[in-house]
């Protein structure tokens, strides 16, 4: 291996090379988004916050198996079922879900809990401003989950949407 | 030493002894046979359910793996060498599958389901089956703790044959034939036994489920504590499962010499008293008659502390004998060492003599002839010996029970004069007792001296010399033993019993509903009870500090048979626990008792243990060597109960298995407990024209109480059982009539 850090080199000449870099940029259109004002229009399969579905009768698609708090990597979901009766009835199976929390502040958005659903009870959708003040306020309850997500993000229509091509394949 | 026959399992030669069964065999070899239905402990295998098809070399189908034994020269091919045995497999799981419904997600035992296991490994991926599948109401409540779902049973029949050949309470049987069978009740009457919970466990699919484990838990979400149940005392092992910190389920962990893997419903159910709506969670004071008033810890050792300042030492503690060891050993050191208070009323007479015909209970198993004596069922009183009774019983023991209502009709109460006869040149049984290499002598009574009084029987009869023969006393309390140990250890010195008693310290909620220490407690100046539920308190106590139960305190119990067994937390109290702020009070006059049981142990282990440590307890607590004490001299003054009259009637109280403070707080038990009943033997019944579920009038001197009359052909005429529940305020004889 060769030590460059003893090579003579001009120090005036290297100077001089770096600022033309800078220099050649004044002259490029800036690529710079202006968020929150502009919005860049998301890939559809974002993973993003979670969404908890009903049946069309309204009935919660959920059962409250758990087999999403069990793929959980970083278990932030918390599962606490009971049984369904005739005055009361919750889901379409024998058990609902009492209490449905997810810790958004543990999630890595991974999306197992998405895979492991039986019912396909848990999605996770697109929206990912879901910052907040208080810790306890990103623990989301089943009530929320269940509601429409409060701030939508727009997502890119897939048919327009140009995958860009990967840095790596134009400059190697 | 048994013949050892060699034979070939994947290629792989092994050596056993002869008559060892294939599955265990190649579990032996590291070689898997799945199983359903196989399960040693129920006896001889069925082959119900084919899961354990092998390919045996010169026969040719395949053969259920679990109905075979080791052979010389067999040679056996499991699925992992043989695809025509994992084709078998294969075809097997799917036919079980055909009619099991897809609950997975919602039923209890998913994750932690043999079927759900072996259908991954062994079966096949995905179904063939396209027409709808049978359908049952479900789930259907086979009694008030087990839940039945009939689609989910693959007929494996383990649970009719606990029931059948375990338990023999004979209630769970299968209906129908063939691919009809469905598993019910007898007569459809809920499942009312004292060891029906055992089936949950065998059941190896979600069919039979705890109403009390219902949607509680996921396998992935509990913590399993290995503690020991003192509920009673046998000391069952047991898996307390928990998960957010709330007790969910208790199991049983398979001690081989103590339980053999089964539980009682009591030690199994009861565990909800922990969260019961009058559980102590403060301090209280006495206000007025009847209140209780909330103080703070701070007030409440102040105030206890000047109580027993004041007292001078006249303080009497009464003890329960579910307190653990260490527990005990505090109150002792702090009350003995601190305050010159020996008095203490201790839950049950003990007696070292009994350790001289020292046995594990898995003796029974292995014994020829087996009595029992006294009037109290074993069921009752530690209830899981009875379970080895029956074992020793099936294997062709003879088991002869003498008492009140045993297979040898005796006057109640004359228990140590049945010892006595036994003992006597004129007696057969005493005889063959004496004879016999294997025999054991049960006591199953109150009273007996804590055990003096059979081991003296056992040391006539030459017990001494022969290691297979020996002796159980069946006490009243858990840690009966345990509690009166750590009191000896706590201090030397002896006092005289003071009267009048200034304080009555009550340690438990079994001391606390104890009519003598009621009684004691009217004649006190002040009491002080540490209990864990309001009510048992209300009334009587002045300062109330909470308990804790067994499911939450760390620290060791001894059970009937003398094994020292380590209790581990598996709750967090609602309350700070007896040790800690025992060691706050002890403080305060000078006497030093550490907040955590292990340090108490050493200390106290070191005086009556012979220095043992708790980590030589292990998980699953050995038993200690017989000791060698000379057997006591007989008691010389029994007294021999009164003859009946005919028209009066001794009653025979007795204490139930499901009673007391915690079964009373747990609602899926109240089925269990006993009915307001009397029973009567067959002949006092028809001389008064009463039959079986009539209402009959139990009178006695006074006091009187109207119950329903159930007809006992065991029961020795003249005599009246009564669950002493319902027996409060009757005396000794009673008439019984007809309104
Ligand atoms: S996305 Fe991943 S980390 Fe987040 S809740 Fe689902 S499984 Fe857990
Ligand atoms: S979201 Fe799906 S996986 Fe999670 S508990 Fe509900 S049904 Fe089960
Ligand atoms: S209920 Fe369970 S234990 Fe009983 S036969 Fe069915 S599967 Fe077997
Ligand atoms: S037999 Fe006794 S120790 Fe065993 S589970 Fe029942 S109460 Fe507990
Ligand atoms: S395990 Fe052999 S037939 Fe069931």
């Amino acid at each position: 291996m060769t030590d460059r850090s003893h090579s003579p080199r001009n120090p005036i000449v290297g100077t001089a090379q770096g600022f033309g870099v800078t220099f050649k940029q004044i002259f490029k259109k800036p690529i710079t988004q202006q968020y929150p004002e502009y919005k860049r229009p998301l890939y559809p399969r974002w993973r993003g916050r979670h969404r908890l579905w009903r049946h069309e009768n309204g009935l919660e698609k959920c059962v409250g198996c758990s087999l999403c708090a069990a793929a959980c990597p970083a278990d932030c979901i918390r599962v606490v079922p009971a049984e369904n009766t005739p005055d009361n009835r919750v889901s379409a199976g024998e058990r609902y879900a009492r209490i449905y929390e997810i810790n958004m502040s543990r999630c890595i958005f991974c999306g197992y809990c998405e895979l492991a659903c039986p019912f396909d009870a848990i999605t996770l959708g697109n929206e990912f401003e879901i910052s907040e003040y208080a810790r306890d306020d990103l623990i989301y309850t089943k009530d929320m989950l269940l509601a429409e997500p409060i701030k939508q993000v727009p997502v890119a229509d897939p048919e327009l949407y140009d995958t860009p091509i990967p840095y790596y394949k134009t400059h190697s | 030493m048994p013949e050892l026959v060699t034979l070939t399992i994947d290629d792989r030669e092994v050596q056993v002894p002869k008559g060892t069964g294939l599955v265990e065999t190649a579990m032996g070899a590291g070689i898997e046979i799945p199983v359903f239905c196989y399960e040693p402990r129920l006896g001889p295998a069925v082959g119900a359910c084919r899961m354990c098809l092998v390919e045996i070399e010169g026969m040719p189908k395949l053969q259920a793996g679990c109905t075979m034994t080791a052979q010389d020269g067999l040679v056996v091919r499991t699925a992992a060498t043989s695809d025509k045995a994992a084709q078998g497999q294969n075809a097997t799981l799917e036919f079980l599958l055909l009619n099991h419904p897809l609950d997975c997600p919602v039923c209890d035992k998913g994750g932690e389901c043999p079927l759900q296991d072996l259908t991954f490994r062994y079966g096949p991926g995905t179904t063939r089956m396209v027409f709808p599948k049978r359908t049952f109401d479900k789930p259907i409540p086979i009694s008030p703790t087990i839940a039945l779902d009939r689609e989910r049973c693959i007929l494996c029949y383990r649970c009719t044959r606990f029931s059948e050949g375990v338990a023999e309470d004979h209630q769970l049987v299968p209906r129908n034939r063939g691919a009809q069978t469905l598993i019910t009740t007898f007569e459809e009457e809920p499942y009312r036994a004292p060891f029906s919970g055992n089936v949950i466990e065998l059941c190896p699919v979600g069919a039979l489920t705890s109403t009390q484990y219902r949607f509680e838990a996921r396998p992935w979400e509990i913590q399993n504590v290995p503690t020991v149940c003192t509920m009673c005392p046998v000391g069952c092992n047991v898996t307390v499962t928990t998960r957010e910190g709330k007790v969910k389920r208790i199991l049983s962990r398979n001690h081989p010499e103590v339980d053999q893997g089964w539980l009682c419903d009591k030690g199994r159910f009861a565990f909800s008293h922990l969260r019961a709506e009058d559980r102590v969670t403060q301090p209280l004071r006495r206000v007025r008659r009847r209140g209780f008033a909330t103080i703070s810890w701070e007030e409440a050792l102040d105030e206890t502390e000047r109580v027993l300042r004041g007292a001078g030492g006249r303080i009497v503690t009464a003890l329960s004998g579910s307190e653990t060891i260490e527990h005990a050993y505090g109150l002792a050191k702090l009350l003995r060492t601190g305050l010159g208070a020996h008095s203490a009323v201790l839950p049950e007479e003990t007696d070292v003599a009994i350790d001289a015909f020292r046995l594990p209970l898995s003796a029974i198993r292995g014994a020829e002839l087996i009595v029992v004596v006294g009037d109290d069922p074993v069921a009752e009183r530690a209830p899981v010996v009875d379970l080895w009774l029956k074992l020793a019983r099936r294997g062709g023991a003879e088991v002869v029970t003498i008492g009140a209502a045993g297979s040898v009709l005796t006057a109640p109460g004359s228990a140590a004069q049945t010892c006595r006869e036994l003992a006597g040149s004129g007696s057969e049984l005493g005889r063959r007792l004496r004879e016999s290499e294997r025999a054991i002598l049960i006591w199953s009574s109150p009273g007996g001296h804590g055990g003096a009084e059979i081991a003296a029987l056992a040391g006539e009869l030459g017990f001494a010399g022969k290691p297979g023969s020996g002796a159980f006393h069946l006490p009243a309390t858990p840690n009966g033993r345990g509690v009166a140990d750590a009191w000896a250890a706590a201090s030397d010195d002896e006092g005289p019993n003071p009267e009048p008693i200034a304080v009555l310290v009550v340690s438990g909620d079994e001391a606390a509903s104890d009519p003598h220490v009621r009684a004691l407690a009217e004649r006190a100046e002040t009491v002080i009870a540490i209990v864990m539920f309001e009510r048992v308190a209300l009334g009587w106590a002045d300062l109330v500090l909470p308990g804790t139960s067994y499911l939450e305190r760390d620290g060791t119990a001894m059970n009937l048979e003398g094994r020292l067994q380590r209790l581990r937390r598996a709750a967090i109290p609602p309350v700070a626990d007896e040790l800690s702020w025992l060691s706050q009070l002890a403080a305060r006059f000078g006497v030093d008792v550490s907040p955590y049981p292990a340090p108490v142990f050493e200390e106290l282990a070191g005086t009556v243990y012979g220095g043992l440590t708790l980590g030589e307890l292990g998980e699953r607590a050995a038993l200690a060597e017989r000791a060698q004490i000379p057997a006591p001299a007989p008691d010389p003054d029994t007294e021999p109960a009164r003859p009946s009259d005919g028209h009066y009637l001794n009653l025979l109280p007795y204490r139930p298995l499901f009673a007391g403070a915690a079964v009373e707080r747990v609602p899926e038990l109240q089925f269990q407990r006993p009915a307001a009943e009397v029973e009567l033997s067959w002949d006092d019944a028809q001389r008064r024209g009463i039959s079986s579920g009539d209402e009959v009038l139990v009178r006695s001197n006074g006091t009187s109480a109207t119950l329903r009359a159930r007809l006992n052909r065991r029961l020795l005429p003249g005599v009246v059982r009564i669950a002493d529940e319902h027996a409060r305020d009757l005396h000794a004889t009673v008439e019984v009539t007809k309104p």
